[in-house]
């Protein structure tokens, strides 16, 4: 009876550690594929140039010292310090617009029973699927006549195509959350709706707020076609364009500056993204779950 | 009292007035592009003009008598599709791990979702050194392993130089950035089945078969039509992969409809052919936003 009672708890632990090493060894070429290119550039960017053209040499250890250069160099050699501020401007701008205008059209949208008002929510959303690679030409032209061609100011005017859309959706699925009764009350109290929407529910709303904000800054950093098609000039591009476009001279690399450019940047963005992600996968199946 | 001084009236004024700033903006600067773009595509616009001619349908012919159109066309379906079904299998595999309860499964989930997270030029790059024709860390590993011979043997791979490798090769970064994607829609699609439902069926005598395709495909379903839908966009539209990799090279094996619209238009500076070539993918995009739209508006009633 004893003995009995012993061994079902043991079976189950056996079982239980079982079913974590199957689960382990199916996850471990996952882990591995999406992982190890970044522990690559990583190794990359702090290795020694000598130590990083052997053909033969294990290529993960440090034979030489790793090092800070190819850090110096970004900030000494190139216009990186620069693109950072473009990049930090422009997230700001883009943030501006898109929270100055998707704010009252997601809350519109939401709470306000306008006729037409889901169409018109679907309509503007749609609008995040028209694609870059079929507006960049056009767009070219107006980036043209408003007489922005190579300046940041280009990217702050069209990055909001995309960040509208997607945030005026986010921010709909947000205020339908927000209790009616708060709303009500504030209008009891004499508030119109104008008021009722800036003293109580923006208030109650900073997250939804702040995760728009943080889509504008993610989303605007995932773009590479129109800073590509837009900005030339070293001193107005952006981080991703910069890095990808500065460090290459003809055919020459320089490796190891673009690891540490490319992810000096790049693992922030990662971090901060990877803690919004399940917000942006609701964002765009919010429709369709449940 | 005149119906637009009623409470209803005064409401829909305060809405739409607060609907315009973004109605505008995305009018403007997506809706009128986008038409701008058909009227671009049948002119002779160029960079350096500002004077456009009415050229009709030329653009499109043009595009239709270069060789190098149906070379873009037949890699864009290829990468396209191939990668899709990648994605497909390698996020539905991991949707099904992730669901499981394990140890430690929020810092795999975080540590398998890098691909996406990280901005595209920025993990491409990586990628560009690791397919480097001389020091790249994967020949360096399979050579290790006695897979290939030392650097300068035949059997090295210049995965970058060779077109059939080079297509391989940008599918498989596309497919890399992709597939957690895929897994992440798919496991929010499949932790919204309430349990209580499969249970239920568990109880009904269903086997393992019969509630997968009764209870979990129909109910998931939508899901993955919208992460594939939005998937399809996503790849459709991107450049940089190629353009930064390969630029469409060698000789054309990788060339896509985004890497010669833009050489076309921006680089070769004649607007209203690359205006052209990029509108041929529309109809290879409407499929996908049909589903889409298809998916939202059912979900409505």
């Amino acid at each position: 009876m004893a003995s009995v009672a012993v061994a079902a708890p043991r079976t189950h632990r056996h079982k239980e550690v079982r079913r974590h090493l199957l689960i382990y060894a199916g996850l471990t070429p996952f882990l591995v594929i999406a992982v190890f290119p970044i522990l690559w550039m990583a190794i990359t960017a702090i290795k020694q140039d000598a130590d990083l053209y052997l053909v033969d040499a294990v290529p993960f250890w440090f034979r030489q010292a790793p090092t800070w250069k190819n850090f110096d160099y970004l900030f000494h050699s190139t216009s990186y310090g620069a693109w950072i501020v473009n990049t930090m401007l422009i997230s700001f701008w883009v943030s501006a617009i898109t929270i100055l205008t998707a704010v009252p059209a997601g809350y519109a949208l939401a709470r306000l029973r306008l006729p037409f008002a889901e169409n018109l929510g679907i309509g503007i959303f749609m609008t995040y699927l028209v694609p870059a690679i079929i507006l960049f030409i056009p767009l070219a032209r107006v980036v043209s006549t408003l007489d922005l061609q190579d300046s940041w100011w280009a990217l702050v005017v069209v990055y909001p195509t995309f960040t509208i859309p997607f945030c005026t959706w986010l921010l709909m699925g947000f205020f339908k959350t927000v209790p009616f009764e708060i709303e009500e009350a504030a209008m009891v109290d004499g508030c119109g709706q104008l008021g009722a929407l800036l003293r109580v529910v923006l208030p109650v709303s900073w997250p939804g707020i702040i995760t728009a904000i943080i889509f504008s800054f993610t989303l605007s950093m995932q773009d590479f076609l129109y800073s590509l098609a837009f900005v030339s000039v070293s001193e107005e591009k952006p981080v991703p364009l910069g890095v990808a476009t500065e460090l290459i001279r003809g055919d020459i690399y320089f490796w190891g500056s673009l690891m540490a450019g490319a992810l000096l940047v790049g693992v922030p963005v990662a971090i901060i993204y990877n803690l919004f992600l399940d917000k942006f996968i609701s964002g765009i199946t919010g429709a369709a779950i449940k | 009292m005149s119906w637009w001084r009623t409470p209803t009236a005064r409401r829909y004024f305060f809405g739409y007035t607060l609907l315009a700033p973004a109605v505008l903006y995305v009018g403007l600067l997506v809706g009128l592009p986008f038409l701008f773009s058909l009227y671009l595509a049948m002119s002779d616009a160029s960079v350096g003009s500002p004077v456009a001619r009415f050229v009709g349908i030329e653009n499109f012919v043009s595009a239709l008598e270069n060789a190098v159109f149906y070379t873009a066309v037949r890699n864009t379906l290829i990468f396209t599709f191939g990668a899709g079904i990648l994605k497909g299998l390698l996020g539905t595999t991991l949707a099904f791990l992730l669901l499981q309860p394990f140890k430690g499964r929020k810092i795999v989930r975080a540590l398998i979702v890098i691909p996406f997270t990280l901005p595209i030029a920025v993990s491409v790059l990586g990628w560009k050194w690791m397919f480097d024709s001389q020091f790249s860390v994967l020949n360096w590993a399979l050579s290790r392993m006695g897979l290939i011979g030392g650097y300068g043997s035949p059997d090295w791979p210049v995965w970058l130089g060779e077109p059939g490798l080079a297509l391989l090769s940008v599918m498989f970064v596309n497919v890399w950035r992709g597939f957690p994607f895929s897994a992440i829609v798919l496991l929010a699609g499949l932790t919204s089945v309430p349990p209580e439902i499969i249970e239920a069926a568990k109880v009904d005598g269903a086997s393992f078969l019969t509630r997968f395709r009764k209870v979990i495909v129909p109910m998931i379903a939508p899901i993955l039509f919208i992460g594939s839908a939005f998937d399809t966009v996503f790849t459709l539209s991107d450049l940089s992969i190629v353009y930064l990799l390969t630029n469409g090279g060698p000789d054309g094996a990788t060339e896509i409809l985004p890497t010669l619209a833009y050489n076309t238009g921006i680089r070769g500076g004649a607007l209203g052919r690359g205006a052209a070539i990029s509108l041929f993918l529309f109809p290879l995009l409407l499929p996908a936003i049909i589903l889409l739209l298809r998916t939202l508006r059912r979900k409505q009633y």
